[in-house]
């Protein structure tokens, strides 16, 4: 266990290094984060723990899920704080939020896919009628400074085929009437919704648009390609590639997205709208060829061939570098070594 | 060269046309000449898969640890499959063991509109490293539309290979083409097909299937498999490879293991029977027709109406109990045999 924390908050000071500063509007303010046991709530729990450890925030955090219980079993270092609050609590019955809140994170939500074909009417009903309680709510705060509203990158649909990265621009191409996008087309509904309150009663909410990441706390079970070769190469079992290995995906490191989002959280524009991931790819057929020397694993990687996907998933991220001043910290090797040695922690 | 697939479901769907009683020796035997021959996946087990030996579906000679274990035995170059339907297979206590005896491929099936039942079996076949496929059964009882959006389900639970099933062996040519394609085009997993011989179309459909683009087909030796049979796998493969697919097998060795399911283990090789051939018409699970010639003789009634009666009330696998039922109303003159003026 003791390990296990040494690694988190070492990547918490690795990250914040330079950003101390700009989260000082931070200090001694109360932080509100639905979904917040999950995994954006978690990792942003180790960060506010950081800081409030070594840089003395008094920042206080509240997060409020549904199942508090496997919060606790998974981070008991966190739980037992005196400075963080579990609160139980579907976003999809909120009507009140705490008069004292300050800071807002609605990452209500799992992008699970699984969840969201077995459960598509809850799935989207968590997301629109959660957004829209979380708004309602928070128009009567006082003291409300700034709502961050967790987006995905999923909204923009299949990316260009002649695009490198997708900018914050990119209109989207999703088709409205597939399974498949339930989970994205409530994410817009919900961007819309945010966008709405901003402009009738200019609530300060800023959008983020995350992609996909990979570090501690990420558990293997959700069927993502990462997911299974880190879950294959561990057991030096066969990593099975349907396709030709060529599709480019990216991922961040978790210490890097929530130091972006607390720095969105604070300096982002309302109205405005930010990718947070990594804008390095890697093709499917590298990454596994990746985990599978840093795992030092005896897997066979078997590449199929039964798909012709050259598909791209890669963010532009170039406002947040630009206009925030973020940059990625983890580099993909680096991040794969990390979660080979957190997977191998936790086994 | 294109490959395919091929999954060998002599020794699961076979074990519909003998009441479920393969022995260990029907099972080493034909497990060993499979392997020699290089079928890629060889299911085994109950006729309606993991944990479904009952009185309702019909009891196993053998325990499913025994199937498996014995195939296992004599399977090196073969993946081993198993056919799970949940309700019937539960996690803990079925499809654990099975990965324990070394199962690889595991196909979670469900009725075609009922894909979400399946997600638990995909997901922990997934985190045990093994090979999942989804499997649609009774898939004529849906439209393109509907087989897409539950394919679309398995696949987001980490399905690796989509089977559309002819339970009923109802399919002309074009219903297949009409769907497969539509499934081919909008999945990002590989598409297989699993015919039965009921309308004479099994080989026929499984050409069409892989013409309109998938890429997995099964077969039984001899055909072995519930009502009319399915597709006659060494057939299948020998006009593939005259085709220009490849499988991977070799003909002389899959001859020979057809020879020996022809002489040790089916009683009789099946054939289109008046009562399958009206099953196919019906589009009523192939499996029933032993249940169905039971009742019929049973209760004095005429099994062709027994079967489009079920057909008219869209039964499906798992719904035995409805055969009796059906047979009793038609001798206590309730219903009208459909086709009997």
């Amino acid at each position: 266990m003791q390990n296990k924390i040494a690694m988190l908050r070492s990547d918490c000071a690795e990250v914040l290094a330079s950003q101390v500063e700009r989260l000082a509007p931070l200090k001694n303010q109360l932080v509100y984060v639905t979904g917040g046991t999950g995994f954006v709530g978690t990792w942003l729990a180790e960060m506010v723990s950081y800081l409030n450890d070594d840089h003395g925030f008094g920042t206080r955090l509240i997060l409020a899920a549904r199942d508090l219980d496997a919060f606790r079993a998974k981070a008991p270092h966190l739980a037992a704080r005196a400075d963080l609050e579990l609160v139980s609590q579907d976003v999809r019955y909120l009507r009140e939020l705490p008069e004292g809140v300050n800071y807002l994170v609605h990452a209500a939500a799992t992008p699970d896919n699984r969840q969201h074909a077995s459960d598509p009417i809850g799935s989207m009903e968590t997301i629109t009628r959660g957004t829209a309680n979380l708004l309602d709510a928070a128009m009567k705060l006082p003291d409300l400074k700034k709502i961050l509203n967790l987006s995905s990158g999923q909204i923009y649909g299949r990316q260009r085929i002649d695009e490198a990265r997708i900018p914050e621009t990119r209109p989207g191409t999703l088709s409205c009437d597939s399974i498949m996008s339930v989970y994205p087309e409530a994410k817009r509904y919900a961007e819309t919704l945010c966008c709405a309150y901003w402009s009738l009663y200019k609530i300060p909410v800023v959008t983020a648009r995350p992609f996909a990441f990979m570090g501690p706390y990420q558990g293997l079970d959700k069927p993502w390609a990462i997911n299974n070769f880190f879950r294959d190469a561990l057991k030096d079992a066969t990593i099975r590639i349907i396709g030709n290995g060529l599709p480019e995906r990216s991922y961040l490191y978790p210490s890097d997205m929530a130091a972006w989002l607390l720095a969105i959280l604070v300096d982002g524009t309302p109205g405005h709208a930010y990718n947070v991931g990594s804008p390095t790819g890697v093709t499917l057929g590298d990454l596994a060829e990746k985990i599978k020397r840093y795992a030092q694993s005896s897997s066979i990687i078997e590449i199929r061939r039964m798909n012709d996907d050259r598909s791209r998933f890669i963010p532009d991220d170039t406002q947040c570098r630009k206009t925030l001043g973020l940059q990625v910290t983890v580099g993909i090797d680096e991040a794969l070594q990390r979660s080979v040695r957190w997977l191998k922690t936790i086994a | 060269m294109k490959n395919v697939i091929i999954s060998d479901a002599t020794l699961r769907d076979g074990s519909h046309a003998i009441a479920h009683q393969l022995t260990k020796e029907n099972i080493a035997e034909y497990a060993k000449a499979a392997d020699k021959a290089g079928i890629p996946i060889v299911e085994v087990g109950h006729g309606n898969g993991l944990g479904a030996s009952s009185v309702q579906v019909g009891l196993s000679l053998l325990s499913d640890v025994e199937m498996l274990e014995t195939a296992r035995e004599n399977l090196t170059r073969s993946k081993l499959g198993i056919h799970v339907i949940p309700g019937f297979a539960t996690v803990r206590k079925d499809l654990e063991v099975a990965f324990k005896l070394g199962v690889d491929v595991v196909r979670v099936a469900s009725h075609c509109t009922e894909a979400d039942v399946t997600e638990r079996h995909i997901s922990a076949t997934r985190e045990h490293g093994k090979e999942a496929y989804g499997v649609l059964m009774m898939s004529h009882m849906a439209s393109k539309e509907v087989l897409l959006d539950e394919g679309l389900k398995m696949q987001s639970y980490g399905a690796e290979a989509l089977i559309i099933m002819d339970s009923a062996g109802a399919y002309l040519p074009d219903d297949v083409e009409d769907r497969i394609s539509h499934l081919v085009a909008n999945l990002n997993i590989p598409v297989g097909f699993h015919a039965h011989n009921n309308l004479g179309m099994g080989i026929a459909n499984s050409l069409t299937a892989l013409k309109a683009g998938a890429q997995l087909l099964d077969g039984a030796a001899r055909g072995f498999g519930a009502g009319a049979g399915n597709a006659q796998l060494e057939v299948l493969v020998a006009v593939l490879e005259k085709m220009g697919y490849h499988t991977g097998i070799e003909l002389y060795p899959l001859l020979d293991a057809a020879d020996l399911v022809e002489k040790k283990i089916m009683k009789v090789v099946p054939s289109i029977s008046s009562s399958s051939l009206v099953s196919g018409l019906a589009g009523v699970f192939s499996a029933f027709s032993k249940h169905v010639a039971a009742a019929a003789k049973e209760y004095g009634v005429d099994p062709r109406d027994i079967f489009f009666e079920l057909g008219r009330r869209r039964v499906v696998g798992g719904q035995e109990d409805k055969i009796v039922e059906v047979a009793m109303e038609l001798r206590d003159g309730k219903v009208r045999g459909a086709h009997a003026e």
